[in-house]
């Protein structure tokens, strides 16, 4: 079996690369790159679901890893005092006036007969349901974000605690990751239920709008998630730094190791993460292998490969699509609960498209689409690259500029731009798997 | 399909990939012709090759046209003679074999390269640009040439009148039988040595049918010799000077039209007694 | 009841911005949906590449400026956009060559020209964010009103001012341009005619003597001129972030959706629609029902329908409406 030797050793050489950085860098860093590193590849295992799987083509991944963090908020955060009395009822009220708005209008499309009157009617409804939504909507919103607008200003989330002992009950967050995928699922529908419909698909041009619709309501809703305000001090599943340090078994334990307690602490927290995360990939990882050999899997692929001769043959083409995308996003949801749960933060303008669609799309592609393990390895060696170009260019800045005058325009230019190498490593990373083995790194069988 | 690098799993996103027009052709890259003096006016001798790296669909498959003649390729349904039409005009490289037109070895040119020679092709489907107007289609067909054309529009609008009524009409907008008259004129445009059609009376009603065989008649007494794919095939073989039955992607029976018409087997087997 | 200060207003803040946005959008949708139709594939890069071009423009604007030359009221941009154009169309020939030239030869699916647009995005952004960084870039200069609110209120004695930018005159003016000088291109020469039919028929053009990769060319070096003017002009009426740039893809590709994918005129009347939604809805219309009901029912609140971070969901929701009810686009994508 040359291949899994091959693919034994492509995944040893970047476990290498991560040693490598903790014994050159340090091992927090090493320890950073592999915790991201986990939640890139659970992240690329989804698109791989879409993509490798099924052909779809989502690029939207960045809304659907978002409301993954958003999950973590509304799970993981205490809930404001007053804030659902104050206007959290109105405000459920006035988004299930919002949609029975739609549905009305739906309704009205589906019983109505076609002509100017139908439209008529639509509109009037749609305009009409609008005005009345904002108008319920306002006054409620605005009295939520009055509650203490510096501090709070939201409703908060399902924490049991209150503000003082929220963070008590960090194991909540583990709650929040299935949480995340449902959400995620639950967009994912939606989407899929309207994009996927119609006699060619438009999922591409879909998901990409949806994304930054998401991202827009996370930065704008500060009832929900408190906007650009940020949530910070998202309670975490594992102990904190300081209560370890101030614990004198670990101290001694730490001293046991021969490692101050500092470095212990966070080197301790970064493991513990890294075991919570590993497990989701191997479950994950599990799952997605054993869908892509069941049934299933099987009348994915040949869909993929011949959709004529699948739908000639019964096959519920639609359906099958429909099921796998909203996977597939689930999984990026979970994802991104989980990283909002690392990052202990929810910073809506962090989310970037070139960092949460495209880079994973890099990730997959380079893996191997249709492959999950190469997505898996597509996921860790590019986060791998994306943290490390910057050093590395700096590094070659240096090299570059040695021989200029301190001072020099363009030698002062050049290493300020360092920091812009990692997209055009990125890009040209994924021009050269591409051209060159196009099939990815570990390639589907 | 999951083995092809290059393919797109299944991706049918009408956002992000373009659907229409797009080329199924693989053409020759392009070479120079070489000498090849005597022999027919043209010929696609022992051709074998299919598409990409897919199976071989023709196999030592020979087919020539004298000047002043009228060939056609008659067979089964899937028998290869697309194929062999196109194989003869570059739109698909030869694994074996070679195209020679007018004493010139020309396995080698690309079909742009093969139209400056003198070919005109027309293919049995998407024949013409829908979306743009019956002159324009004409002007298209004349792309390579440098001279004034008008006069051999004239000579077309003279061969099809109806296009003349029509020419400011878009293409896609004509009935099946105008649009053949179209694709045929485009073909004609380069005033063409040779031209070469595919299934010209595919989808037409046999008014229209007998309509455009007495045209393609009328063209080969302007000298032009034609080389043409038929699913009629005996009304085609009735106006045909050389027949070519192929069978399988190989030539299995040659003769003049009446040999063929004649032929007890070939009767039996394509002409349905 | 003002009915005259409430058109002035309604000019002023929704007619005006919408028709140099629109503008903008259509020169950026036209590139695409030009890729579209000749090449097949949506072209991620797009916005990248018009911040690439703006990019060189900018440059060249600076060093003309640092030697004093300027063109008077106009924008020394203006002077710098040729070689901005030139720039970017070796740029794009490049990297056809470098990069997409091979898959058209393996007979590659489109939508692998689409993954290999995201690296060649990746590139073109990370080039651009090399040479000049991340920031804002002002390269305005020249006359900055063409008519300023004071003058045009002591000249019409309304209460209402009504500002035009050079800048929006200019966009518009040259808009119209570089249209009708396309148009022109694609329905009278024949090189356009060739383009048309090579996007209606590929194997067809191939059997009528047409050069698929003389075709491919001319696209790249209409789509850089396209790109590049109308990263300019946008870069001149708000202002040069690379990363705006970046965004821009979304509004440019629901405008060419919304015309209809491969359809020119589609991608003039997309940006158009888009533009105009996007600001009608975002707009505050306080003001401008001010002046049109009486006194009494005046609004209080700013009559904003959405606030203007969510003009990327009003772009999409309309390109939702027109894909759910037609959906090849208002002008039923047809070749270029």
């Amino acid at each position: 079996m040359s291949d899994a030797v091959k693919n034994t050793g492509l995944f040893m050489i970047v476990g290498a690369l991560i040693l490598l950085t903790g014994v050159l860098q340090s091992w927090n860093a090493a320890l950073l790159i592999l915790n991201m590193g986990l939640i890139s590849a659970i992240m690329a295992l989804g698109v791989n679901l879409q993509w490798g799987f099924a052909g779809l083509f989502n690029i939207g991944v960045m809304g659907f890893v978002a409301l993954g963090g958003l999950a973590a908020v509304l799970i993981g955060m205490p809930v404001t005092p007053g804030a659902w009395r104050a206007g959290g009822i109105g405000v459920i009220g006035a988004l299930l006036l919002g949609a029975a708005t739609i549905a009305a209008a739906v309704m009205v499309m589906k019983r109505m007969r076609k002509g100017p009157l139908r439209a008529l009617v639509v509109i009037v409804v749609l305009v009409g349901g609008f005005f009345v939504f904002r108008a319920l909507l306002d006054p409620n919103v605005a009295a939520i974000e009055a509650i203490n607008p510096a501090g709070t200003g939201y409703l908060g989330g399902l924490n049991p605690g209150d503000q003082d002992t929220y963070k008590d009950y960090g194991i909540i967050l583990l709650l929040a990751w299935p949480a995340g995928g449902v959400l995620a699922a639950g967009a994912a529908w939606l989407i899929g239920k309207t994009a996927l419909g119609l006699r060619s698909d438009y999922l591409a041009i879909a998901t990409l709008g949806i994304a930054e619709i998401i991202i827009a309501v996370l930065k704008n809703e500060d009832w929900l998630s408190r906007g650009v305000k940020n949530v910070i001090g998202i309670p975490r599943p594992v102990p904190y730094e300081i209560d370890l340090q101030n614990d004198p078994a670990f101290v001694e334990r730490a001293a046991g190791v021969g490692l101050d307690p500092t470095m212990a602490s966070t080197l301790y927290v970064k493991l513990l993460y890294a075991a919570l995360f590993l497990v989701v990939l191997l479950v994950l990882l599990w799952m997605a292998q054993k869908a892509l050999a069941s049934p299933w899997g099987r009348m994915l692929r040949a869909i993929r490969d011949n959709e004529f001769a699948a739908e000639a043959m019964g096959k519920d083409v639609k359906r099958r699509h429909l099921q796998v995308f909203v996977l597939g996003s689930a999984v990026c949801g979970i994802a991104g609960a989980m990283m909002t749960t690392l990052d202990g933060q929810l910073v809506p303008s962090a989310y970037q498209p070139l960092r949460f669609t495209f880079l994973i799309w890099v990730m997959v592609i380079i893996g191997g689409s249709g492959n999950n393990f190469g997505a898996v390895l597509g996921g860790f060696l590019i986060w791998f690259l994306w943290v490390q170009v910057e050093p590395m260019g700096r590094l070659l800045m240096d090299l570059v500029t040695s021989g200029m005058a301190d001072g020099y325009w363009l030698k002062t230019h050049l290493l300020e731009s360092a920091a812009h190498m990692r997209l055009l490593t990125m890009g040209i990373v994924l021009l050269l798997v591409l051209r060159f083995s196009p099939r990815g790194l570990i390639p589907e069988k | 399909m999951s083995g092809d690098p290059y393919g797109d799993r299944g991706n049918k996103d009408a956002t992000i990939v373009n659907p229409r027009g797009t080329g199924t052709a693989q053409p020759v890259k392009g070479g120079s012709a070489k000498a090849a003096p005597n022999g027919p006016f043209l010929i696609g001798e022992t051709m074998t090759g299919g598409y990409g790296n897919g199976p071989d669909i023709l196999h030592d498959c020979t087919i020539s046209v004298e000047k002043g003649e009228i060939a056609v390729i008659v067979g089964p349904n899937g028998a290869g003679k697309s194929t062999a039409m196109k194989a003869i005009f570059g739109m698909l490289d030869l694994r074996a074999g070679h195209v020679r037109l007018d004493g010139e070895d020309i396995t080698a040119l690309s079909p742009q390269a093969r139209v400056a020679k003198g070919m005109g092709f027309v293919p049995q489907t998407s024949n013409i640009f829908t979306s743009m107007t019956v002159e324009e289609n004409l002007e298209m067909g004349a792309f390579i040439r440098t001279d004034d054309f008008s006069g051999t529009m004239e000579q077309i609008f003279d061969l099809f009148p109806i296009l003349r009524e029509k020419r400011r009409q878009p293409a896609g907008e004509l009935s099946g039988g105008q649009r053949q008259q179209v694709a045929v004129g485009r073909a004609l445009m380069t005033q063409p040595k040779l031209l070469m059609l595919d299934e010209p009376t595919a989808g037409v009603s046999p008014i229209v049918m007998d309509e455009l065989f007495e045209r393609i008649i009328d063209v080969a007494r302007t000298g032009i010799p034609v080389l043409m794919v038929e699913q009629n095939a005996r009304q085609a073989l009735e106006i045909a000077d050389k027949g070519y039955v192929m069978v399988q992607g190989a030539n299995a029976y040659t003769g003049t039209g009446k040999e063929l018409l004649a032929d007890e087997d070939v009767r039996k087997s394509f002409l349905g007694g | 009841m003002d009915f005259l200060n409430a058109l002035v207003a309604l000019s002023n803040y929704v007619l005006i911005p919408g028709m140099a946005y629109g503008s903008q959008l259509a020169l950026g949708a036209l590139g695409v949906t030009m890729v579209y139709g000749i090449l097949r594939f949506s072209n991620f890069a797009h916005g990248d590449t018009m911040a690439f071009g703006a990019m060189v423009t900018v440059l060249m604007t600076w060093w003309l400026q640092s030697l004093g030359v300027s063109l008077g009221p106009l924008p020394t941009a203006l002077l710098a956009l040729p070689v901005g154009i030139a720039v970017c169309i070796g740029m794009l020939l490049a990297t056809d060559r470098a990069v997409y030239h091979f898959y058209r030869e393996k007979k590659a699916k489109p939508v692998i020209l689409v993954i290999v647009s995201m690296g060649v995005m990746f590139i073109m952004n990370g080039i651009v964010r090399f040479i000049i960084g991340p920031g804002d870039q002002r390269f305005l200069d020249g006359e900055r009103f063409l008519v300023s609110a004071r003058d045009f209120k002591t000249m019409t004695g309304l209460q209402e001012g009504l500002a035009i930018k050079t800048t929006q005159a200019i966009t518009v003016v040259t808009a119209v341009i570089v249209v009708a000088a396309l148009f022109w291109f694609l329905n009278r020469t024949r090189a356009g005619k060739s383009m048309r039919a090579y996007s209606d028929n590929e194997d067809l053009a191939l059997l009528s003597g047409i050069n698929p990769e003389r075709v491919v060319m001319l696209t790249w070096i209409i789509v850089a001129a396209l790109a590049t003017i109308a990263g300019v002009l946008y870069g001149l009426d708000k202002t040069f972030k690379p990363f705006t740039y970046f965004q821009l893809l979304l509004p440019i590709f629901a405008a060419a959706i919304v015309g209809g994918l491969g359809s020119p005129l589609g991608a003039i009347a997309g940006g158009f629609v888009i533009a105009f939604s996007e600001v009608t809805i975002t707009y505050a219309w306080k003001k401008v029902l001010g002046y049109l009901m009486p006194e009494s029912l005046a609004p209080d609140s700013l009559m904003q329908l959405l606030s203007t971070d969510y003009k990327f969901a009003v772009s999409f929701t309309i390109l939702l409406i027109v894909l759910l009810f037609r959906p090849t686009g208002l002008f039923k994508g047809k070749a270029v």
